[in-house]
């Protein structure tokens, strides 16, 4: 990620992504079960998949898919996540 | 040859030790910065400020038993900048224990702490006020340090990784208990001369260093195909 972002942000992305990169085999995804496991108000998680989708990380607002960009970036954040708690350090 | 005539009791034994030491310290660096460069958080910056001061440090002890360079105050610049090392990353731990983002009082103690080293290093090297016979007592006011730093992050990362189904978690602070053990034997090294507490204490921090390397790439395995 070369654009530079606020913390909050960041982890809500990785969440966002998380959420979706893992029910990505189920028939529909409704946006209220995302807003309940993220826990962000329903106006903003649309403004934060409007931004993912901008960024490049989701394809569109409709499928919610992840895009290879998407895919990377969530690997990238659960790796670093995992590798701060090894290391004893939390990321709050 | 000239050189080798030179060279203190087991030279070449202690600078290969202090570069690989060195060389593990700026790999460990380059894993650490990837937290930084996803959360973007100066206070994650302790971890790999830590060891890139550390690494320096066993630079320049590989400096200061080596007749190549010809750097006198290479001991002292070790020294100051090992407990430095030590210093932050205990401020790391310390920090990222707080539920609250105590950002501004992360960036002063970064600051005080770089201040501080600076002025030591003017203090002794650049211009001299401190007497040079009293290396002996600064080297342990120096180790002491760092073991007190050591057992603080030891026990800080005991506490954060107990109760983790990850079988992983217990390797860092493993690896911080055997680098206390390592500057515990330096301890024993400059009061007794003991050959044993010397390479027993080099041995423990190259494992300790071993252990982190390996956990940093059993969690990375593929950092060299992605850079």
């Amino acid at each position: 990620m070369k654009k530079s972002l606020r913390r909050d942000r960041l982890k809500i992305y990785g969440d966002l992504l998380s959420v979706l990169y893992y029910n990505s085999g189920a028939e529909k995804i409704v946006l209220t079960q995302i807003q309940a496991k993220i826990n962000v108000p329903f106006d903003r998680l649309k403004k934060y998949i409007r931004e993912t989708v901008d960024l490049g990380l989701i394809e569109d607002e409709t499928s919610l898919k992840l895009t290879e960009q998407g895919i990377e970036y969530l690997r990238e954040y659960e790796q670093v996540l995992n590798f701060m708690r090894r290391w004893g350090v939390v990321y709050r | 040859m000239k050189y080798l005539r030179r060279m203190p009791l087991y030279g070449i034994e202690r600078i290969t030790i202090e570069v690989v030491s060195a060389i593990a310290c700026f790999i460990l660096v380059r894993f650490l910065m990837r937290i930084y460069r996803l959360t973007r958080e100066t206070r994650y910056l302790g971890l790999p400020l830590g060891f890139g001061f550390l690494g320096v440090s066993y630079a320049f002890s590989a400096f200061s038993y080596s007749p190549l360079f010809d750097f006198p105050n290479s001991g002292w610049m070790q020294l100051f900048v090992r407990a430095f090392a030590f210093l932050f990353l205990a401020a790391t731990y310390y920090f990222s224990k707080s539920k609250k983002t105590p950002k501004r009082l992360w960036n002063t103690t970064l600051g005080v702490l770089t201040v501080a080293l600076t002025t030591l290093i003017l203090l002794t090297i650049i211009s001299p006020q401190i007497s040079r016979s009293d290396y002996v007592i600064y080297y342990i006011f120096a180790r002491v340090v760092s073991l007190m730093c050591l057992c603080y992050i030891s026990i800080h990362a005991l506490k954060s990784t107990a109760g983790q189904s990850d079988p992983l978690t217990i390797a860092v602070p493993f690896g911080y208990i055997l680098l206390a053990i390592s500057q515990y034997s330096s301890l024993i090294w400059v009061v007794e001369a003991s050959y044993l507490a010397l390479f027993g204490g080099l041995a423990f921090r190259l494992a300790g260093l071993a252990v982190f390397i390996f956990l940093s790439y059993r969690t990375f395995p593929r950092i060299d195909k992605r850079g």
